[in-house]
């Protein structure tokens, strides 16, 4: 038996919003007493079912498993069917639910998802077969331990979006396809099993690879600890080994690697020309003009540190060397 | 205290104004400040994202320079902090490790991982602390109210870097309240400046720049500020290419965190390097009546 736990008040401000009645969108005050371990999912069907039966809100398994109760709760990105009420309580003194971001609203705190959706199967999350290497008939395929351990935390994802709406990436730019989709995306591009590893990463660099802000907060959000901003980080490694600096993106990093071979410390102007090209440079002037009245460094060449030729022999011990998974 | 000094190339070029202040800031509080010209790029990001094991690698020579003058790593950048952290964490697989160790012993360094890396921001909220802080104040900033801007790599991952609370941070704004000034909080405040994609997509890096300045100042703040020079570029030297963005005049100041506690410890703003920023300070100043301001 467990002992009897205390209720406690708990007062819920939660987002109200029916775009097809007009208005704006507002907070709707509630008092409920629950038990601190009680979850804010429990919370608000209490709500629905016992007080106001027009609360809109998705919810399923109840259980971390389907994904579908994301929400923002006092602020941060939650799954409310695992985010007890109590803790909130006492931190903030009540519990304010708001809809998920980076999705329009339908109703309350359900959102139009044909975005986020649209963005995942872009990536075409389904293993694609090399003919001349068809899968063994009649036995399984085998991969190696170091193979599966490759993509040990993306298959964790439950799609509940908590990362889309966490972009700061998806909020500034459609053509960011967010983090959900490129962790799914180098789930396929590290399977063994996959034929289309090369052809993935040239059309994920086409498509807004190079736009993630490396910020973190898709993993941050995330209630899987699927990481999704560290394994964008290892979808550009691949796409620069597989396809070189072809993009702006890669371009930049790629020039910023052999920038600081020179110096052992950056060259900022220099990298410019690295990624814009000797025409996008001069687009850059007026900006760099400006910048250098206040600044003059940007002029000159930065000092080079002392046992730069260190930093070379580094390069030249692992910069041929195979990708490492970090 | 005694530190490994780790100014970052920002600092050391268009930034200087942030290693400046820093060592204003460090002087006055009796933080020692020992430096390595042999100090390299912490990579940025950029080179982690062009070859990851070589940035570690390039941060592990870094750190085994530390750890031979016995000495932990004090960094003024959020992106220097978080680069050389999670080569910190990254060391510790021994994979990584074993490849790392073997590139770094031809050179006669070696790296055992005892190099603990911290931030100013860091060792004034901890180690010197607000209180005494409080008590070294010579010119509060009363008044003036500060938007803090943590910038990404000091608070995330927070298992990787080991930040207390990476949601809901307070660290910044406690110092900010012990200079004298009134903290403004706002979403923002732990957000992204957009730098990492202002040279990949200008615009997209711009207007994310200019919705954190638009959050601070509807917010009421007279000015931000940011533990990263990174932060720096984007929402002081590209601020008119973010108000373009956003549709707005912002005309927002915007400190280096040690330009901030400078000016509260008595520095003059050319000591500070303020009128090297973009975006004047004036007004910020103004509001503070006791400084000289610039012409
Ligand atoms: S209801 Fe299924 S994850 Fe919360």
């Amino acid at each position: 038996m467990f002992a009897e736990e205390k209720l406690i008040p708990v007062p819920f401000d939660v987002y109200r919003f029916d775009p097809a009645q007009g208005g704006e969108p507002r907070y709707q005050h509630y008092e409920l007493k629950l038990a601190p371990h009680t979850p804010v999912l429990s919370g608000l069907l209490k709500i629905r079912d016992e007080v106001d039966p027009t609360l809109a809100l998705r919810y399923s398994c109840r259980s971390a498993i389907c994904g579908s109760c994301a929400m923002l709760v006092n602020s941060k990105s939650r799954l409310a069917c695992r985010t007890p009420v109590g803790p909130e309580v006492a931190k903030h003194g009540r519990v304010v639910i708001d809809p998920m971001r980076n999705q329009p609203v339908l109703r309350d705190l359900v959102v139009d998802q044909r975005g986020f959706w649209s963005n995942y199967r872009r990536i075409e999350p389904r293993l694609l077969l090399d003919p001349s290497r068809p899968m063994p008939e009649g036995r399984p395929t085998q991969m190696t331990p170091a193979q599966v351990d490759r993509f040990r935390e993306t298959p964790r994802c439950i799609a509940c979006a908590s990362c889309y709406s966490a972009c700061p990436a998806v909020e500034a730019d459609p053509e960011f396809p967010g983090p959900m989709a490129l962790a799914k995306l180098y789930r396929f591009v590290v399977d063994p099993r996959d034929g289309a590893h090369d052809e993935r990463l040239r059309k994920v660099q086409l498509s807004g690879l190079w736009l993630c802000l490396r910020c973190h907060l898709c993993t941050e959000a995330c209630p899987k600890d699927v990481r999704p901003s560290e394994r964008i980080r290892d979808l550009k490694e691949l796409a620069v080994r597989s396809q070189g600096a072809t993009e702006r993106g890669s371009r930049h990093a790629v020039g910023f690697l052999e920038n600081i071979a020179e110096a052992g410390q950056l060259n900022e102007m220099k990298l410019v020309r690295q990624t814009d090209g000797l025409v996008g440079t001069v687009g850059q002037l007026g900006q760099g003009l400006r910048l250098a009245r206040k600044k003059p460094e940007l002029l000159k060449k930065p000092r080079t540190i002392d046992g730069v030729e260190e930093v070379r022999k580094l390069y030249e011990a692992l910069q041929k060397d195979e990708e490492v998974p970090l | 205290m005694r530190f490994a000094y780790y100014p970052g190339c920002v600092a050391q070029e268009s930034g200087k104004e942030l290693d400046l202040s820093t060592r204003y800031v460090c002087r006055a509080l009796g933080i020692e400040l020992v430096e390595f010209p042999n100090f390299s790029c912490c990579g940025s990001g950029f080179l982690d994202e062009a070859n990851g094991l070589l940035n570690v690698a390039l941060n592990a020579r870094n750190l085994a320079i530390a750890e031979r003058a016995g000495l932990d790593l004090l960094t003024i950048c959020s992106t220097c902090q978080g680069m050389l952290t999670f080569a910190n964490r990254r060391l510790e697989r021994p994979e990584v490790k074993a490849k790392v160790d073997g590139a770094l012993q031809p050179l006669g360094l070696a790296y055992s991982g005892r190099t603990k890396v911290t931030h100013l921001l860091r060792v004034l909220a901890n180690e010197v602390g607000p209180d005494r802080l409080r008590s070294m104040v010579k010119r509060p900033l009363r008044g003036l109210k500060v938007a803090a801007f943590y910038g990404c790599h000091l608070l995330r991952p927070a298992d990787e870097l080991q930040s207390e609370s990476a949601e809901e941070p307070h660290e910044f704004e406690d110092l900010i309240e012990a200079l004298g000034a009134t903290p403004v909080l706002y979403r923002g405040r732990v957000l992204c400046c957009g730098f990492p994609i202002l040279f990949v997509k200008e615009r997209t890096a711009n207007r994310i720049a200019g919705r954190q300045i638009h959050d601070a100042k509807a917010h009421g703040a007279d000015a931000m500020a940011t533990p990263c020079p990174l932060c720096h570029i984007s929402l002081d030297s590209f601020q008119n290419k973010a108000e373009r963005e956003v549709g707005e005049r912002l005309d927002m100041p915007v400190f280096h965190f040690p330009q901030l506690v400078g000016l509260a410890l008595g520095a003059s703003p050319e000591e500070l390097g303020l009128p090297r920023h973009l975006v004047s300070t004036r007004s910020a100043l103004e509001k503070l009546g006791s400084v000289a301001v610039p012409a």
